[in-house]
């Protein structure tokens, strides 16, 4: 069957979207399908995300508004997936639309009819806790901004037919039925939270003050029911005393909940907590916990400072049950403290942390799609490759295929698409069209002729502005020479008339005033360019979103400022000019730095694509850190894995292998690297170019200078131990093995967790139990962190008679000797002080990077690393595997400690991301960038300092001398450069200082 | 003793060190400061040739800042055949915080430059001493002892020394280069970091918006916009200075105070954290405008927020060019 | 602000002040676009300039704003670490921190130039914000201080 150049992507959260852009940046068709009624999923429902505390919706709504807009991406909401043919390569999916009961393509999303909807219904957005309209969008800033019917609680009233000026309500609108054409598949529809019983143990749902902790982060969002206050359910009071109880319907054995850990709740909670106490000092919150999961980047930082900065309080204690005090509605909890002592305490709210489940649809999707599920009900996933569906063709990211957090999820969904696109390459761009427009008209030189339109928006303005006032002043401007009015300035017909008005008048610039520029310019500047103006000869007025609604009850005020904005517009169109777009050429060649697994799935993956690759590898052969990886936990061999990809590295003709290699030079900047390598034994050199860099230059295992290490022949490493056990049968001799956690990780020296080395520590335990049940094993711990399945594996841990044992950070275990033997004295927090004998001492040392090696590469790169030496990504969240530096990737351990699945998926995101950029023969930079004069500029190099995009550099002018130059293809026209700059040397397109200046004079 | 046999010491030190730079062939060139052609001033000038040493000199009316010389013309001090030149340049203390500064801006190449450093005994308050003289025609100017002595033609009036100098020195910290000894030949120390002390501008802060705007607009009210404090400032070097830019004009050229406001808050804003507290600015002011007033409130700002000091060395960047997540951000609008 | 000197300015009592408000594209502007959508209501006295970034806000603009007669300016970027521009905000803190403090050293009222930070998500903080500013400047009366005068 032949190959498909699109891919369908079932479920629009920040997985699903993440996944669509890289494909459709790509050249790939993307069907977009989402089963609610708007995209971005939970992500767009938290008020804050860890462990930056970011504003969730300031970072993903841009995102949002480039999946709902962009042209290789066809987006449907309100669907259901009804039947799955084909096979890899080429599948065909049957989708049924539900009807919305209103035109989305003639709806403007205006809102008259949700305001004038009389039934009222429950927001599942705002989690039950605030009233809306039966007809609605999800939230405010919904993509696509499109309402919808809820024929559920709607009456057939009619009136928001007769308010909707647009003519878009259909009430008998039926549904569609498609059959849509793919090569691939992904599938990212994300997670079900778990819901507590009707019956539970901890009152929710029966105790007004027991709310979940999706709940929790609607009441502290700003755009949430209490408008970001911290208040309780009952009374509207600020709950001074708030417990948040981790673990609940995870964990756990009971049935209620699920076995393993949900991975996420750690540290949401601490975020909950710290964002509660920072919205609300009066809020005092106390976390009650079994282990402190704060596995991930910059965790463990945040947890320190939650409970530093922010005096949260951890308890080490499970809850067992909630009582409610009935005069105060107060909660009463009892617990066990670690030291055995039985607590009361009283609290005035309690948030239940409740874990992820999978989607509630799970099975159906698995059963449409063909693929199986594992026994949690997720996704089952290939044990190296964790997007790897059980079908060909069909990948699975983010939380379907186990509990993960927002980073992880979105790698994933970049490296889903990295698989994709090692089966679809050959059909990039088949299935894209690209829009023929007609030549731009020569404007320059020629006085400006202005053309105003001014929207009534329905009576979302209208009904607030005089309108046609608005628009007689807009005649009376300078240099305006048309001012028309519409119903609708976006609706498709208006672009017509705007055309018609550009030609009949010959308009050289055009202003819509209407709603924002955030969403609706792209639409206009389309509408324009398709009439022969650049893209940049508009302007517009916000008079809706930040005039009409926000001035309701004051129409005279509200006109007159609307006259103003209308003015500042026209003063600036009079100052603006076209503005091209660069277009750099793209070199399709990659260079992957370090020839680990991460370094060489990433070269392969490329390769498979007929990309030419250089991989640049320092030690004399391939494999990096998994040289001494046996298994990993569930069971994968790591060393047959590692051998099959080192043959098909070395025998892929498309990969130049260099071994014993050092970057020597790298220049250039995205699309246009040029390296030198120097390799060998002989010192040979080579020159190479390249449009993309994938950094994967891994870590190293910590050298412990503790606990008699490298003085004591029985007392190894972790891997040192994996090894032995592996390789020959002397455990048996062993009475007794104990091993100690957190060797090198989680002190002042490395202040972070190194996340593998609690399922390391296990998987060698039980190994040894396999080998000889008899031997004595114990693990000394801090927190044990098997996050999201490894819980299984602890839990068998403990089955199997292993002994665990928790020591406080503050008095860790000491060794002593006795006539060679070992005795490791250990002060438990339950036990007091134990005195264990060990034949053989295993210290689970942390992954450390290089400061002088990471430095090095980082300052040729030009990108940051952190204080932990670890390469700093562009953004935790929602960049995880790109750099500020565009054309610059980090996958796998130099990016932070992680397990080879993971390093495996970041190396297939890099690859994606990439692809995004070599898929194109040239890529255009963005017009409204920082321009330099150079006979203004002096060179004296404030702006290299403040630019965040290394975009600026400074050169020797022949004329001029030193100066600064602005690279166009890294600058993102942020203007931090021009607003420093003494000599005015620096302007922004698109927004000068004689643009500004035009807006803010001329007022009186 | 005395500030009189001060100078004498400084001069002799300056003009061996001078030499030394020029016979052993370390240095082309020296820029220094010779006597005055009229009284209450001082020359800069630049030597080539050892015979030449006798007309450096030193007095308390040196209140040029020899930075000055450096940017933006440093590139253009080239010999005949166009290779640059390896200055030494006679350094008190701000001279030298100046090319600390200039070398962070990449305006100068400290390789090529030798300080000859000294301790600076400070620089007489050229507009005060006007004041209290008035409209008399001064023809000569001497330090005795501790006292300044002007004459005229049938009049003598002495002021003491440690009253009658800028109000900047009474407080300076840094009277010789802070520098490494391999920039700077004589007198240098290397500063991590001072303690100034701002007390009077702390003062003046307690005072009402009203107050505060009437006494800046009594005392910049005759500023004719001559731009001589831009002219005779070390790190003032662009190329086209804002007051003479267009597109847009951003103020007026008018001697009306909303122009003058604008043209003295701009040069503040552009001088902060470079700033290097040499008093140039006050010294050649025509119209005696205390412009260190201003400048000691940018130290100050600085010195507070950030904990910098301009120009105790080549490179700590000025804070305008750095900024960090923990910064002081107490001036926002919050919520009440 | 004394009742005397109020009485001396014969201040019109129906007098609203002009304000320009320069919003970064990412985070105040559609902060300002969300109070919009929410319905939340503010005084009509702010005039909307957007920006990429406040790091593109040059001290020019706000000295002219004040000059050119303007009764007041605000001045809304991203939180720090929100900046969609990575580190824009935190460049352009120090530059108002500094413009703040000499503004106040030359005598202009502190109220008259107002920086704030204001999120995507937080259309009621905007709105609580532009309140607050336009009740400080309100207060402070016309900006009379810069007239021309042969005007």
């Amino acid at each position: 069957m032949e190959k498909v150049g699109a891919v369908m992507v079932v479920g629009a959260g920040i997985g699903g979207s993440q996944s669509a852009l890289d494909l459709g940046d790509s050249g790939y068709k993307v069907y977009l399908i989402e089963s609610t009624t708007s995209i971005g999923g939970v992500m767009a429902q938290l008020d804050k995300t860890f462990p930056t505390n970011d504003c969730a919706m300031c970072i993903v709504s841009p995102k949002l508004v480039e999946t709902g807009r962009h042209q290789n991406i066809d987006l449907s909401i309100n669907c259901e997936i009804l039947n799955v043919s084909g096979e890899a390569g080429n599948f065909t999916v049957k989708v049924k639309k539900n009807s919305l009961y209103i035109n989305p393509d003639i709806c403007t999303g205006c809102g008259v009819c949700g305001r004038n909807c009389p039934v009222e219904a429950i927001d599942l957005f705002n989690e039950g806790l605030a009233r809306y309209h039966a007809t609605s969008v999800k939230y405010p800033q919904a993509v696509p901004l499109v309402y919808a019917i809820n024929k559920e609680y709607c009456i057939g009233c009619g009136v928001c037919a007769g308010v909707c000026k647009a003519k878009a309500v259909e009430y008998d609108r039926d549904d569609e039925i498609v059959d849509i054409n793919v090569g691939a598949i992904i599938l990212a529809p994300g997670f079900d939270e778990f819901v507590p019983q009707a019956a539970n143990k901890y009152g929710y749902g029966k105790f007004k003050n027991v709310v979940t902790s999706i709940e929790f982060e609607r009441i502290l969002s700003a755009s949430g029911p209490y408008a970001g206050k911290v208040l309780r359910p009952s009374d509207g009071d600020i709950p001074e005393k708030v417990a948040f109880l981790q673990c609940i319907g995870s964990r756990d054995y009971t049935g209620e909940g699920q076995p393993y850990c949900s991975s996420v709740c750690c540290m949401y909670t601490a975020k909950e907590a710290v964002i509660a106490h920072e919205h609300q000092h009066e809020v005092k919150p106390t976390i009650f916990s079994m282990d402190i999961r704060a596995y991930g980047k910059d965790f463990d930082k945040y947890i320190i400072k939650a409970q530093e900065e922010y005096g949260v309080r951890y308890i080490r204690s499970r809850i067992s049950s909630v009582t409610e005090i009935p005069e105060t509605k107060d909660l009463r909890l009892r617990y066990e403290t670690e030291d055995g002592k039985v607590i009361e305490e009283d609290f005035n709210m309690v948030v239940l942390s409740v874990g992820l489940n999978p989607p509630n649809d799970a099975k159906y999707l698995a059963e449409k799609f063909g693929i199986e599920l594992n026994e949690y009900s997720f996704a089952k996933t290939d044990i190296f490759n964790p997007v790897q569906t059980t079908k060909a063709g069909i990948f699975a990211c983010g939380a379907f295929s186990q509990p993960k957090d927002i980073p992880e999820t979105v790698t994933q969904a970049s490296a889903a698409a990295g698989c994709v696109n090692q089966l679809l390459y050959e059909k990039r761009g088949t299935l894209i069209t690209e829009k023929s427009l007609p030549p731009e008209i020569f404007v320059a030189g020629q006085p400006p002729r202005i053309g105003v339109f001014i929207c009534h928006c329905g009576i979302n303005i209208g009904g607030y502005v005089d309108v046609p006032e608005v628009t007689r002043y807009a005649k009376t401007l300078p240099n305006v020479v048309m001012s028309d009015r519409n119903l609708y300035t976006c609706s498709a017909d208006t672009q017509g008339i705007i055309k018609e008005k550009i030609e009949e008048f010959h308009l050289n610039r055009v202003i819509v005033a209407s709603c924002t520029p955030r969403t609706h310019e792209p639409l206009f500047q389309e509408t324009i360019r398709e009439a022969g103006l650049n893209r940049y000869l508009f302007q517009m007025a916000n008079i809706r979103d930040q005039c009409s609604w926000v001035h309701m009850k004051q129409p005279e005020q509200a006109t007159q400022k609307a006259k103003d904005l209308v003015r500042m517009a026209v003063n600036k169109a009079r100052q603006i000019a076209p503005i091209d777009r660069i277009k750099l050429p793209v070199t399709k060649k990659a260079l992957v730095i370090g020839g680990g697994i991460t370094g060489m799935v990433a070269a392969l993956n490329f390769a498979s694509q007929q990309i030419d690759t250089y991989l640049v590898e320092r030690e004399a052969e391939l494999g990096g850190f998994a040289k001494y990886i046996y298994h990993t936990l569930e069971g994968g061999d790591v060393q047959a894995y590692l051998k099959d990809l080192i043959n098909q590295v070395k025998s892929n003709k498309f990969i130049n292998v260099y071994t014993n290699a050092e970057l020597e030079e790298l220049n250039g900047y995205i699309g246009n690297f040029k390296s030198t390598v120097i390799y060998g034994e002989k010192n040979e050199r080579a020159e190479f170019d390249h449009g993309v860099v994938v950094v994967a230059t891994g870590a190293n295992e910590y050298k412990p200078k503790e606990y008699l290490y490298g003085q004591n022949e029985n007392v190894i490493l972790q891997s040192e131990f994996e090894e032995m056990l592996n390789t020959d049968s002397i455990i048996k001799n062993k009475k007794s093995v104990v091993m100690i956690q957190c060797v090198g990780s989680r002190n002042e020296e490395h202040p972070y967790c190194s996340k593998m080395c609690c399922a390391e520590a296990i998987k060698n335990a039980l190994l040894v139990k396999k080998i000889n049940p008899s031997t004595e094993v114990t693990i000394l711990f801090r927190d044990i962190r098997t996050y999201g399945f490894k819980e299984k594996y602890y839990r068998k841990a403990r089955e199997e008679g292993i002994i665990f044992i928790r020591y406080d950070e503050n008095s860790p275990p000491e060794i002593s000797t006795e006539n060679s033997s070992l005795n490791v004295n250990v002060n438990s927090v339950k036990a007091g002080n134990l005195s264990i004998p060990a034949d053989l001492l295993v210290l689970s040392a942390g992954i450390v990077a290089s400061h002088e090696d990471n430095e090095e590469l980082a300052k040729m790169l030009k990108v940051p690393l952190n204080d932990d030496n670890f390469y700093l990504e562009a953004h935790v969240k929602l960049r995880p595997v790109d750099f500020a530096t565009e054309g610059v990737f980090v996958a796998g351990l130099a990016h932070c400690p992680k397990t080879i699945e993971d390093s495996i998926s970041q190396a297939n995101a890099a690859v994606s991301r990439a692809c995004t950029i070599l898929s194109k023969d040239e890529i255009e930079a963005e017009g409204k960038t920082a321009v330099i004069d150079v006979a203004r500029c002096i060179g004296c190099g404030m702006c290299v300092e403040n630019c965040a995009y290394n975009a600026i550099e400074l050169i020797e002018d022949r004329r001029f001398g030193l100066v600064a130059s602005i690279n166009q293809a890294l600058c993102k026209g942020c203007g931090a450069c021009s607003g420093n700059c003494r000599c005015s040397a620096i302007d922004i397109l698109g927004f000068t200082a004689e643009q500004i200046y035009a807006m803010i004079t001329g007022r009186l | 003793m005395g500030i009189e046999q001060d100078n004498k010491e400084i001069i002799s030190s300056i003009r061996e060190n001078a030499k030394n730079l020029l016979s052993e062939n370390q240095v082309d060139v020296v820029i220094g400061y010779s006597e005055g052609t009229v009284p209450l001033s001082s020359t800069p000038i630049i030597i080539r040739r050892v015979e030449d040493i006798e007309k450096l000199t030193w007095n308390n009316l040196c209140y040029m800042n020899l930075a000055r010389y450096l940017a933006p013309l440093m590139p253009q001090l080239c010999d005949s055949e166009g290779k640059s030149l390896r200055i030494g340049i006679v350094a008190k203390g701000c001279v030298g915080r100046a090319i600390n500064l200039l070398a962070v801006e990449k305006q100068v190449d400290l390789d090529k430059i030798k300080m000859i450093g000294f301790n600076c005994n400070g620089i007489v308050n050229r507009s005060k001493i006007a004041l209290e003289i008035g409209e008399k025609e001064i023809l000569e100017v001497n330090i005795s002892g501790n006292e300044i002595i002007v004459k005229g033609r049938d009049w003598e009036k002495r002021f003491p020394y440690d009253q009658y100098i800028n109000e900047l020195c009474k407080v300076c910290q840094v009277k010789s280069p802070s520098s490494t000894e391999a920039n700077c030949v004589g007198e240098c120390q290397e500063l991590e970091t001072i303690n100034d002390e701002f007390s009077d501008i702390t003062e003046f802060e307690t005072k009402s918006a009203g107050e505060k705007w009437e006494y800046f607009k009594e005392i910049l009210q005759v500023c004719t916009l001559c731009y001589s404090c831009r002219q005779a400032c070390p790190v003032c070097y662009c190329n086209l200075c804002f007051v003479d830019q267009n597109k847009p004009v951003w103020f007026g050229k008018t001697t009306e105070y909303q122009d003058i406001f604008t043209f003295h808050l701009v040069r503040a804003q552009h001088l902060a954290g470079r700033c290097v507290a040499c008093g140039a600015c006050s010294s050649v002011c025509p119209v005696g405008i205390d412009l260190n007033f201003i400048t000691r409130k940018l130290e100050k700002i600085v010195k507070e927020r950030y904990n910098y000091t301009s120009g105790l060395n080549a490179e700590k960047v000025p804070p305008m060019m750095d900024f960090k997540m923990e910064d002081a951000q107490e001036f926002m609008l919050e919520e009440d | 602000m004394t009742e005397t000197v109020l009485e001396e300015k014969k201040v019109d009592k129906n007098w609203e002040p002009k304000i320009v408000a320069f919003l970064c594209n990412w985070c105040s502007y559609a902060g300002a676009d969300l109070a919009g959508v929410s319905r939340i209501q503010y005084p009509p006295n702010i005039r909307i300039v957007r920006v990429p970034c406040s790091g593109r806000v040059n001290p020019y603009f706000i000295i002219k704003s004040l000059t050119d007669g303007w009764d007041g300016v605000v001045i809304s970027g991203c939180h720090p670490g929100d900046c969609h521009y990575i580190s824009g905000n935190l460049v352009a803190r120090r530059r108002f921190a500094i413009l703040k403090e000499l503004l106040e050293f030359f005598g202009i009222e502190p109220g008259r130039v107002n920086f704030m930070w204001a999120s995507a998500a937080e259309g009621e903080r905007f709105a609580v914000l532009i309140r607050k500013a336009t009740k400080i400047v309100k207060e402070l009366g016309p900006n009379t201080k810069f007239q021309r005068e042969w005007c």
